[in-house]
């Protein structure tokens, strides 16, 4: 029953954060006044697929480059000037991994997202060897794909610096304290872990098999809801009693953690 | 029934390997029989011969070939059947025997010639040459006659035994090849019937016990688990559509209310609404839980290849999921505890999903227990092995149902009410079957109120090649 519970209490979360269409508009890597679009090329044979994913990010405000053959996506990517590519696995002609591959060798270095029907781990495992940044397993949600080319696009704030800010919260990476308006929060190591990597990425969706992937190392579907719980008891812990919480939900996607302003 | 697929029968090249075998004896008999006969008749011969030449030897010469001349007449012809007397250049003097024969020496042997007398055809004898009184040589010599119509009479009551013995084989063979024809036949009209689709039909295996009607019990064995096979996937598949139509029903109805309230003029405000697709999309997650857990099952099922697979420890997996679940179970007031291993415990295995098998016993483990239980993880190496074991104190699996919880969608009665792909466990077995390890449902008996529910798993001890491979 207490399953149910946290579930309707993660929803309320939600449904406040739904009404504010929050992560709708990809903020994009700077790309110096070129484009304010950022470009995506998505090389992929599935005709539907394609146009699907076309038009969902057509929506969410990228400008996305079509090709349908290995080949073609090839003598597309090399031209540059794309922010994040999207390459299938299995491409007539040209094989995914070989057409990173080939653009990896001539110096492309714009992110890709690897797009597969298998999820066996050793493919999960050569499509990054390939040269690949993620990957994502067919059937998957417009959310999550989104979700995962905001990521791809923006770097991680991996300074070197020993201070992270957002907003009110501050981590101290070398005495691993977090203050909030200087106050000091005790938090459990798994929670540390896990607002660290939300503070390096700050006002962006991270979706729940982001989470699990990148701070808990797992790859499999949790049949509980175990993201929203953790992300509830971190809440708990950072966010002042009746203010407007830190970490937002994104309704059917993820969370953001995102500075009041 | 067609002549020449008699003889193709397997009892038809049987009944001809008999008869072959059958006429093989006798001609085996026959010869042995023959060389025997032949063995004692020259060695009686031989005996004859030596004492005639003896008796006669003492004669005067006179006598001697008084006796020879008279020998034609005499009852002696019956033994000796030739008999005559040479001077020492081999001329004939007395007797019947009128030719010195080619080879004969006349040192007291026995031996064996053939004669070639002018007006007859050739023939065998045994033949003994001894020198006697008065510079002559006396010889003695016995046919083989009674050897050769022994012979053509064992020939001839072969012939006579054999051919109607084989004509009956034959007979015989032709019969019995008829019926195992026949019940083929029948046993192959059931097969048509059963590719046709009639999946209950079963081979005719009588009450006998011979080899057919065991090969027929078993075929029907085997029948009987594929129906059965068959059946379970049928339910599976009445276990899916039952199971998406809920959520989906429940979307239909949310979304449809949602329009037929405003048609009605009674605009739904924007929050009520949102409310009602915000619930119609976690319904929809249900579904695609399900669809993506029956895929994973799927996959896993079908992988035979062990590529991801490496020796990790569980005590460390066991530690992260621990650390992961530690917030849920506090969530509903459940101890999660983590019996330690006083050392590493490896297994070869892939990380992820053994990840995935220890994540989904605990999520089980959490689901069926009540607020105010516990949760209990442990493992141990075994042997070359390890064991690892999931106990709760929750409502338990009664024996009955401890099979069938493996399978896919099965829900206990118990358990209907709570959340859930309903596929955790059936993933669980895929899982543990890929690594060759085994899984028992028990119960904790830790508290009298509840029986809980003890899920020990067993892996098999890692290959030693495994370093060098890795």
């Amino acid at each position: 029953m207490s399953v149910r519970t946290m579930n309707a209490s993660s929803r309320s979360d939600q449904d406040i954060a739904g009404k504010e269409p929050g992560g709708r508009e990809p903020s994009g890597r700077d790309t110096g006044g070129k484009a304010s679009r950022p470009r995506v090329l998505l090389v992929e044979d599935d005709g539907k697929i394609a146009q699907e994913v076309a038009e969902e990010l057509e929506s969410r405000g990228f400008r996305v480059r079509h090709a349908a053959t290995g080949p073609e996506g090839l003598s597309i990517g090399v031209t540059g000037g794309f922010d994040v590519m999207i390459v299938d696995r299995m491409l007539p002609e040209l094989d995914g991994l070989t057409l990173i591959e080939t653009l990896r060798g001539r110096q492309v270095a714009t992110p890709v997202l690897v797009l597969s029907a298998l999820s066996a781990v050793d493919d999960r495992v050569s499509g990054l060897k390939a040269g690949g940044d993620d990957y994502l397993t067919k059937p998957f949600a417009m959310e999550e794909l989104a979700a995962r080319l905001e990521a791809l696009m923006r770097r991680p704030n991996n300074t070197r610096e020993t201070m992270l800010r957002v907003g009110p919260l501050a981590m101290d990476l070398i005495e691993r304290t977090v203050t909030r308006d200087g106050t000091e929060i005790d938090l459990l190591p798994r929670e540390f872990r896990l607002l660290e990597y939300l503070m390096r990425r700050p006002n962006q969706v991270l979706t729940r098999n982001m989470l699990l992937e990148d701070v808990w190392n797992y790859r499999f579907i949790p049949q509980t809801n175990l993201v929203d719980v953790h992300i509830g008891k971190l809440r708990r812990k950072i966010d002042e009693a009746g203010g407007p919480p830190l970490i937002q939900s994104i309704r059917g996607t993820g969370f953001m953690l995102r500075a009041p302003e | 029934m067609l002549l020449s697929e008699l003889f193709r029968t397997a009892t038809f090249r049987l009944t001809l390997a008999v008869v072959a075998a059958m006429i093989g004896t006798a001609a085996l008999q026959f010869s042995l029989g023959y060389s025997q006969t032949k063995t004692f008749e020259f060695r009686r011969s031989d005996a004859l011969l030596h004492r005639e030449a003896d008796l006669l030897s003492h004669e005067n010469a006179q006598d001697l070939e008084h006796k020879i001349r008279e020998r034609a007449t005499d009852d002696l012809r019956v033994v000796i059947n030739e008999a005559g007397l040479f001077d020492m250049a081999h001329r004939y003097v007395a007797g019947d025997l009128r030719v010195w024969p080619d080879g004969l020496i006349a040192d007291g042997r026995v031996r064996e010639l053939t004669v070639w007398p002018t007006e007859d055809a050739p023939y065998v004898l045994r033949i003994l040459a001894i020198p006697v009184e008065g510079g002559r040589i006396l010889v003695l010599a016995r046919g083989l006659h009674m050897l050769d119509e022994w012979r053509l009479m064992m020939r001839h009551s072969l012939l006579v035994s054999i051919v109607p013995t084989v004509l009956f084989a034959l007979m015989t063979g032709i019969v019995l090849s008829h019926r195992a024809l026949a019940r083929v036949t029948v046993m192959h009209e059931a097969i048509d019937r059963i590719m046709e689709g009639d999946l209950h039909e079963r081979l005719p295996s009588g009450r006998g016990r011979d080899e057919m009607q065991r090969l027929a019990g078993s075929v029907n064995r085997m029948l009987d688990r594929l129906e059965h096979l068959m059946d379970e996937i049928r339910d599976v598949g009445n276990d899916i559509a039952h199971d998406l139509r809920t959520p989906l029903a429940r979307v239909r109805a949310r979304l449809d209310r949602a329009l037929g309230d405003r048609a009605l003029g009674d605009a739904l405000s924007a929050d009520d609404l949102r409310s009602v697709v915000g619930r119609a999309i976690d319904d929809l997650d249900q579904c695609f839980s399900i669809i993506t857990a029956l895929l994973r099952i799927g996959e896993i099922e079908n992988a035979r290849r062990r590529v991801g697979f490496a020796v990790v420890d569980l005590n460390e997996i066991a530690a992260d999921i621990v650390d992961l679940y530690e917030p849920i179970a506090e969530a509903k007031q459940i101890r999660l505890d983590l019996l330690p291993s006083t050392g590493p415990v490896p297994v070869y295995g892939d990380r992820d999903l053994l990840i995935e098998v220890l994540a989904n016993l605990i999520d089980n483990a959490i689901k069926f227990t009540d607020p105010g239980g516990e949760v209990t993880l442990g493992m141990v190496r075994q042997g070359d092995g390890a064991r690892l074991e999931v106990a709760d104190t929750g409502i338990g699996i009664i024996p009955e149902e401890r099979q069938a919880v493996l399978n896919r969608f099965y829900r206990s009665d118990k358990s209907r009410h709570v959340p859930g792909s309903g596929l955790g466990l059936s993933l669980v077995s895929a899982i543990l079957r890929l690594h060759n390890a085994s899984l028992t449902i028990s119960e904790t008996r830790k508290q009298d109120a509840r029986p809980g529910a003890l899920f020990g798993v067993v892996f098999p001890p890692s290959p030693p090649t495994v370093s060098a491979s890795a």
